[in-house]
Formats: structure tokens, sequence, C-alpha cells
């Protein structure tokens, strides 16, 4: 490459480099060096005591449970029904193109809108869940279930907001996926008299594996960074059964205004993040081993 | 076939339209609700045992939300600041993408590792020092905030959207463009950008849709003046509220249209999602 061309692409992508270390590399250069001052004034050197705080504080353990327990159930729910409704629509029916475009609609709807429409449906007084469970006879009265104030179930019902929300992602990523499968494997199969359970389990799943190692990747960190259906729906509480890293870092910022916490926590989120993605990268792209 | 066959057939593919009939009820029915408890009066929508349909249709709730919110306003700068960022956003991060595509360098590489980093941090984290950059420059409440935001939050994407778009096009274009006397800019505007129109498009959607549905950055970097619709919408559910007629109103108002659109346009939105994901 010749000088000219070096400047040349320097000058292609410094806008944009500009726009990121002034919005991402320079934050997180304040964000290291707030965690490590402390949290009332923002002028005295702590060291790392904010780390140590977090670190021993119950909070953040529960928060991290939450977030582990929020991540892995929504996500491996959506992971199955979306391959439920992947696996349906790909039977190629007549109006599947149609089911699928009706499939879409909550992902085009902003997590804000679900989780009120969540709120509104799961609200102990009027909500249509609880009349409906009554009516089926499942529950003794329509105020039985508390979905967001009691703190079994706080959890569980910004699950079900998620789930509602982001399944069409992973069903639309799965039917990709599963289009992509050659025919020529399905026919071989049915030559050699393999029965629909065979073939779902010797050609579509193995050939699909890929496809759902990154979808479930994606939708892993954006369940884990996810905030707006959980603030909406429970704002973390009660009692912090619902909080999750995301609301607690909110909460120590925008609440207890304390800034030097609120940063030692961000940091701590953002280094587990990464190394759970790393991983998981590592695994998928080491060519000296097989694909996950 | 014998006939046993054919009615084993017809039979599963019955359970398959009924299976995505029952889903497809699950998956719409809370918009649905939403879209009905809208259209109520006011009585009807906090009553202790709700109905699908309305008893009687009314817009009540559309007209009152005028009252309780700052509708106009507040979809403006929704859609003012989505708008802008999305056009900064998808230029600069089309530019910078070309460049890395066409031009590796051990610069690029690290600037590629930066922007595949970027996507793993969750937003909470930078908002809390973004909100002290943002005070700093005397921004705080302004819709230039916001898009200064959002296109920065955008550009790691567009960048990795376009990455895979220009390295499909061959090399041969932009040697044909330069032989006939354009610059590299030249090429880049007059030939490439045309050319990759579609993933442009699909690219822009996607930024829309992340600016347009953000809360987090709006709830923290407004306060009055700049404040967007979803962090309007959040308000209705402080203090004690019990008229929340509105409240789905303007839920309605702020979903529907971009809904309508995206079943318009859902070609590059099933393109988009899958596009990462799924190698052709």
């Amino acid at each position: 490459m010749t000088k000219s061309d070096r400047r040349t692409a320097l000058l292609f992508f410094s806008p944009a480099a500009g726009f990121m270390i002034l919005f991402f590399v320079y934050p997180m250069f304040l964000l290291v060096r707030d965690s490590l001052f402390d949290s009332k004034t923002g002028t005295e050197f702590v060291g790392a005591d904010n780390y140590v705080n977090a670190l021993t504080s119950e909070r953040f353990y529960k928060s991290l449970y939450n977030t582990v327990i929020f991540v892995v159930g929504a996500v491996s729910i959506e992971l199955i029904i979306g391959l439920i409704l992947a696996l349906l629509l790909s039977t190629g029916f007549k109006g599947s193109n149609f089911a699928r475009t009706l499939f879409l609609s909550p992902l085009m709807i902003a997590p804000l809108v679900a989780g009120l429409i969540w709120k509104f449906m799961l609200n102990d007084q009027f909500g249509i869940l609880n009349s409906f469970l009554f009516k089926l006879g499942l529950i003794d009265s329509p105020q039985s279930i508390l979905w967001l104030s009691d703190e079994r179930y706080a959890l569980l019902s910004c699950m079900i907001a998620d789930i509602w929300l982001t399944t069409p992602f992973m069903m639309l990523v799965l039917l990709a996926g599963i289009q992509g499968i050659s025919g020529s494997l399905y026919e071989a199969a049915n030559i050699d008299g393999a029965s629909r359970m065979q073939r779902f389990w010797y050609i579509t799943l193995p050939s699909l594996k890929p496809v759902i190692v990154v979808a479930v990747l994606i939708r892993m960190i954006d369940a884990a960074r996810s905030f707006d259906i959980i603030w909406v729906l429970t704002q973390g509480g009660p009692n912090f059964a619902s909080s999750l890293l995301s609301t607690m870092i909110y909460n120590t910022m925008a609440r207890y205004n304390q800034a030097g916490y609120a940063s030692a926590l961000s940091i701590l989120f953002i280094i587990i993040l990464i190394s759970i993605c790393g991983i998981f990268m590592l695994r998928l792209w080491n060519p000296n081993k097989k694909a996950v | 076939m014998t006939a046993l066959m054919k009615q084993k057939r017809t039979v599963s593919s019955m359970l398959v339209l009924l299976l995505t009939g029952l889903f497809v009820l699950a998956f719409l029915f809370p918009y649905i609700y939403l879209v009905m408890t809208s259209l109520k009066p006011g009585t009807e929508v906090v009553s202790t045992t709700p109905t699908l349909f309305p008893t009687v249709f009314t817009m009540d709730s559309f007209r009152k939300m005028f009252d309780v919110l700052p509708m106009v306003k507040y979809f403006g700068n929704s859609f003012f600041t989505a708008i802008a960022s999305t056009s900064v956003s998808v230029f600069l991060g089309s530019l910078a993408a070309y460049g890395l595509s066409r031009f590796s360098s051990k610069l690029g590489n690290m600037f590629l590792l930066l922007t595949l980093t970027v996507r793993m941090v969750p937003l909470i984290s930078v908002a809390v020092p973004m909100y002290g950059i943002i005070n700093k420059l005397g921004l705080y409440d302004t819709k230039l905030a916001l898009v200064l935001i959002y296109t920065s939050i955008n550009i790691p994407f567009v960048i990795w959207m376009m990455i895979g778009f220009f390295d499909g096009l061959p090399k041969e274009l932009d040697e044909s463009a330069r032989v006939d006397g354009c610059s590299r800019l030249g090429a880049f505007l007059k030939i490439i950008l045309p050319v990759s129109l579609p993933g442009l498009a699909t690219t822009a959607i996607f930024s829309y849709m992340m600016s347009w549905n953000d809360f987090l950055m709006g709830l923290m970097m407004t306060s009055t003046n700049a404040k967007t619709m979803p962090v309007g919408l959040s308000e209705f559910l402080g203090a004690y509220n019990l008229d929340l007629g509105p409240m789905t109103a303007a839920a309605v108002c702020f979903s529907f249209p971009v809904l309508i659109f995206s079943i318009m346009i859902q070609k590059y939105i099933v393109s988009g999602m899958t596009m990462g994901a799924v190698k052709e």
C-alpha cells in the first residue's frame, strides 16, 4: 500500500473514529477514573474501595444472580419457541409468509411500549391475564397473583415481556437458517427411510448449530443489557427481586447519586459481559477446535 | 401414495396450521389489546373485569392525550433526532466501512475490534460518563446531544453491516472509476454508494429504529425541551395515575405508524436481521 493510500484510508475512517473516541473511548476512560474516586464528592482518591464495596455487597450478587437467571431463562425459552415457530413456518404451507409477517410485529415495537403493554396486562387490579386465568378456573380470584409486586413473580414477569418482544427475532434467524439447509440432505434421508424425528435430529439440528450459536450469543448480549422493560415493569423491585445489573447501576447513579460506586459497578458489568462473549467467540472461531 | 399416508399427511398439515394459528394469536394479542384499550372509554380502561373489545368505541383517549402530554413536541423530537442521527451515522459509518474494506491496516483492524467491543458494552455503563460530557459541553436537554449520542451508538453497527456489503463488491468497480478520473472519494460517492443502496436502506432502517426506540439516553439526557416520546410515555407511570387511557392512545400513536411501515418494508428488515447470523 502506498503512502497516499494509507492517508486516504485514514481520511475515510477518521470522522467515524472521532465520534467513537469522543463518545465511547473517552467515556470509558472517565468511567475507570471515576470508579477510583469516592462517591460523595468525587474528588477524593479511594483506590479500589468502590470495587471492594461492590464485590462484598449482597445487592450486587443478588443483581448479578438475577441477571443470569433473566438471561438464561428468557433466552432459552426464546430459543425453544423460536425453533418451534421456525419449524412450523418452514413447512411452507399456504399463508406461511403471511404468518411470518404477523410474527414480526412485536419486533418493531419499542421495548418501552412492550413494557407498558405488559404492565397493563399484568396489573393486579385490572390486568387481563389474571382475569383470564380466573375464568379458566386456574386461580381463585382475579387478584390472587400479584405479577409485578410479588417477589416471587416480578422477575418472571419481566422475562415474559422480553420473551414476547424478542422471540420473533429468534424465529426469523432460525427460519433463514433452516431454509439455507440443502434439500439434497433431506432427499438422501428420505431414500434411506428416515423418520421425521430422525431428519430433525440428524439433519436439521446439526446443520442449524452455527446459526443457533450466533443467534443465542446476540440475544444473550442484548438480554443482559436490557433496561427499558424492567424499568417500566418493576424498576427492579419489589425488594430488589427483579433488580438486574443495569437497573442497579441506574439506581445507584440517578437515585442515590453515587457516581463512583456506579462507575465501579459499570466496569464490573462490562468485564463480565465481555469475558463471557470472549469465551463464546473463542470457542466459535478457533479453527483448531471443532465448532462448538 | 396409499390412502392411509395421505390421511396422515392431511392430519399433520392441519396440526401445523392449528399450532401456527395459536401462536400467531398469542403473539398478536398483547398489541391488539393495547389498540382496543385505547378505543375504550376511561372507566372501562381500568375495569376490574376487563374485556378485549370495548363496549363502546370512542376516541376520547386520543383527544385527551394532547392535554396530558405535549405529544406534538415529543413526537417531533423523536422524529428529528432519529432522522438526523440516522443520516449522519449511515454516511460516516459507510465511509469508514469503505475505508476499512478497501485498505487494510493495523490501525484499521484495531478500530474494527473497537467497534465489535462497543457492541458488547451495556449502554447504561457509558451513559453515566456520557451524561457528564454532555453537561460539560452545555448540551443537556438539547436535541443535538441526543443526535450526537445516537450517532455514536449507531456508527459501529453501520460499519459492521456495510463492511460485509462492500467486501462483496468487486474491486474492479473502484478501479474502473479511478481510471475514468474519479478521486477515491468520488469513486465512493458516485459509484459505490449508489450500488449499495439496498444495504444502505437496511442499515438506515435499523439505525432509525435504534434511535426512535431508545428510552435510556432520552431519560438521562433530557428534561423538558428535548424529551422524546418514550420518555414522555414512561411518565404516565409516575405518581398515582389512574387515567391510563391517554397513555394507551399515545403508545398506539407512537408505535402504529412504525408497525405499518415496517410491514411494508419487511424485505429489508428480514435481510438485516438475518445478515449477521446466517451466511448465504
